[in-house]
């Protein structure tokens, strides 16, 4: 019946077609007798969902936890022992990223001011967050892990200027951490 | 002015007669004069920004017009402007409820201009997050359909799973929705420890949860009234009209691309193709329920079938070095600098790659003039192609007819304006 229908039958799938259930033919005593238990059926599947218990969460005071690879708000980072930046200002994430919405102005380290590592620093670190649409290509292009995605995800704000991160913003500690989940949680 | 009185309908309506002293009251004929509806762009059962401009006699559809548009991002046009990695976040924006579609889309056309084998590993890794990625999109289907219906627990189950679904999403790629999993060449991270227990829960849970669904809409009484039976289209005129998909498939048309064209190893799974018998709303339902199913016993033969190896080609020149190697190894880092500011290069020629989405089929045409930028990217869009039968369906019947039609036909403004 299927294949007939076809105007050009080049291709046939043979054993791999299944015809779904048909809907109930319409008629007057069975429909009224199929209106009632089939209602009743309805209920009995909702009701029956009352002892799974509620699946809602009660954001925000009861926030989800992320997992790892969850790509939230980026940080920058500095070396632990020295406290200088990871970033060099080689604009590879600047490069990287689709939206084009980082901007690094590089600028050399000097012997009495070294902010990195590195030979340069980023003299300007800034992320437009309202362009951002966190595909994290940014953290993939950087050579030293100096950008990451962090985990944190309540970025909303008043005005779309607040939303353009500067190095300080990205470098600092989060107000408010993430609950963040185990890998294989 | 024309005039359907009298006459039945195709859908079976027959208007009533008009009495005669319906002129006395001095006006037009009630149900003689034509009304012009518009309908949307904002409104809840158009599934977006769709706008339709329904032309009504009485309660009966004359015809519809839709227009769109109005979600038009110009996202081809932005592609040839980027290097080709960075195409795919952009271009996973397009249909937002399939966004592992459209990747897979682009990534195999890229891929077939490039003549790169993509390992086994990666293609079984896209086809898990291919029919998760299915089941989700036929999950919001269902829920804001049967919202339409009048049915809203079926709306709060459905997107339950889907949170279920996101969440594996999550998991291994780091992102709910556009998640740039794919690249070109494999994915981009291989699925993370733990991975594969969430997503066997998942798998045992999904089809009681489809079940479900049936027991709630499959016989349901209003369910019947407003799907069974309205607005068929024969499998000639779909196919005249270009529609493919679901839609195609409950008017009795076994098409599918993955069974017609297996891509990423579609073949060495053992799936059934669920077909309707008259392309009513009610088959188009059933359909697409039936593919859950499907999309589930997938899910798990890949999941079995799991075959060790790389998760992304190991050509250097197409895919971004390990990590651990860019510290240790400068022909690592040259490779990286490159890939990351350039891109590859992509031999010169057109590809067109066409898959099945959940709407029917999703292609993707790519041309190339030999830089690390496409000269053109087309998606063929399922939404947009489908969205002409709406017309043909509709004529004739019910304006409520209607908004079950639009509902079935599934239509995802994000792909259809692009």
């Amino acid at each position: 019946m299927a294949e007939a229908q076809l105007p050009v039958s080049v291709w046939s799938p043979g054993e791999d077609v299944v015809e779904v259930r048909r809907a109930p033919a319409p008629g007057a005593a069975r429909s009224f007798t199929r209106a009632f238990l089939e209602t009743l059926r309805g209920l009995k599947t909702t009701f029956a969902r009352v002892i799974e218990g509620p699946v809602t969460i009660q954001y925000p005071e009861e926030k989800v936890p992320v997992y790892p690879r969850f790509r939230g708000r980026h940080r920058l980072h500095r070396f632990e022992e020295s406290g200088l930046e990871k970033c060099v200002g080689c604009s590879l994430c600047a490069a990287a990223c689709p939206a084009d919405c980082i901007r690094v102005v590089a600028a050399e380290n000097t012997p009495e001011h070294r902010v990195s590592a590195g030979e340069r620093y980023a003299a300007v670190y800034e992320i437009n967050l309202s362009r951002c649409i966190f595909c994290g290509y940014c953290e993939v292009a950087c050579p030293f892990d100096a950008i990451t995605m962090g985990h944190d995800y309540e970025l909303s704000d008043y005005d779309r200027s607040d939303l353009i991160f500067t190095k300080e913003m990205l470098l600092a500690e989060p107000l408010e951490r993430t609950p963040l989940r185990r890998e294989d949680e | 002015m024309s005039s359907l009185q009298g006459r039945t309908l195709a859908q079976g309506v027959t208007l009533a007669p008009l009495s005669e002293d319906v002129e006395e009251w001095g006006g037009a004929r009630e149900h003689d004069e034509l009304f012009e509806l518009n309908f949307g762009p904002h409104h809840p059962a158009t599934h977006g920004v769709l706008r339709l401009i329904v032309t009504l006699q009485g309660e009966v559809v004359v015809e519809v017009k839709p227009i769109i548009g109005y979600v038009h991002t110009g996202i081809e046009k932005t592609a040839e402007d980027k290097s080709y990695w960075k195409v795919i976040p952009v271009l996973e924006r397009m249909d937002y409820l399939s966004y592992y579609f459209n990747a897979m889309a682009f990534c195999s056309a890229t891929e077939r201009l490039l003549e790169l084998e993509v390992p086994e590993r990666a293609q079984y890794l896209r086809v898990i997050h291919l029919e998760l990625n299915r089941i989700m999109s036929h999950l919001v289907w269902l829920g804001t359909s049967a919202l339409d219906l009048g049915a809203i627990s079926i709306f709060w189950y459905c997107f339950r799973e889907r949170e279920a679904i996101l969440d594996l999403f999550e998991m291994s790629s780091g992102q709910r929705m556009h998640t740039r999993y794919f690249q070109v060449g494999g994915v981009i991270e291989d699925i993370p420890r733990g991975f594969e227990r969430k997503l066997r829960q998942f798998l045992k849970v999904m089809p009681a949860r489809a079940d479900q669904y049936a027991d709630i809409l499959n016989a349901n009484e209003i369910v019947l009234q407003r799907l069974r039976g309205t607005c068929p289209l024969s499998a000639e005129r779909l196919l005249a009209l270009g529609v493919s998909g679901p839609l195609l498939r409950a008017a009795g048309v076994p098409w599918d691309l993955r069974k017609a064209t297996p891509y990423s190893s579609y073949e060495r799974f053992d799936f059934k193709i669920p077909v309707g018998t008259a392309g009513d709303n009610y088959d188009r339902y059933a359909v697409r329920h039936a593919e859950i199913y499907e999309s589930v016993k997938i899910i798990e033969q890949a999941l079995d079938g799991l075959p060790e190896g790389p998760h992304i080609t190991p050509d250097r020149k197409v895919s971004l070095p390990p990590r651990h190697e860019l510290a240790t190894s400068m022909e690592a880092l040259i490779h990286h600098f490159k890939l990351v500011t350039e891109g590859f290069r992509v031999p010169a020629g057109e590809a067109y790659v066409p898959i099945e989405s959940p709407r029917g089929e999703l292609a993707c045409f790519v041309r190339s003039d030999g830089s690390s930028k496409p000269a053109r990217v087309h998606m063929r869009d399922p939404s947009f192609v489908n969205l002409q039968a709406l017309s043909e369906m509709v004529r004739g019947s019910y304006i409520a007819d209607m908004i079950a039609t639009v509902a079935m036909l599934d239509p995802v403004l994000g792909g259809i304006d692009r």
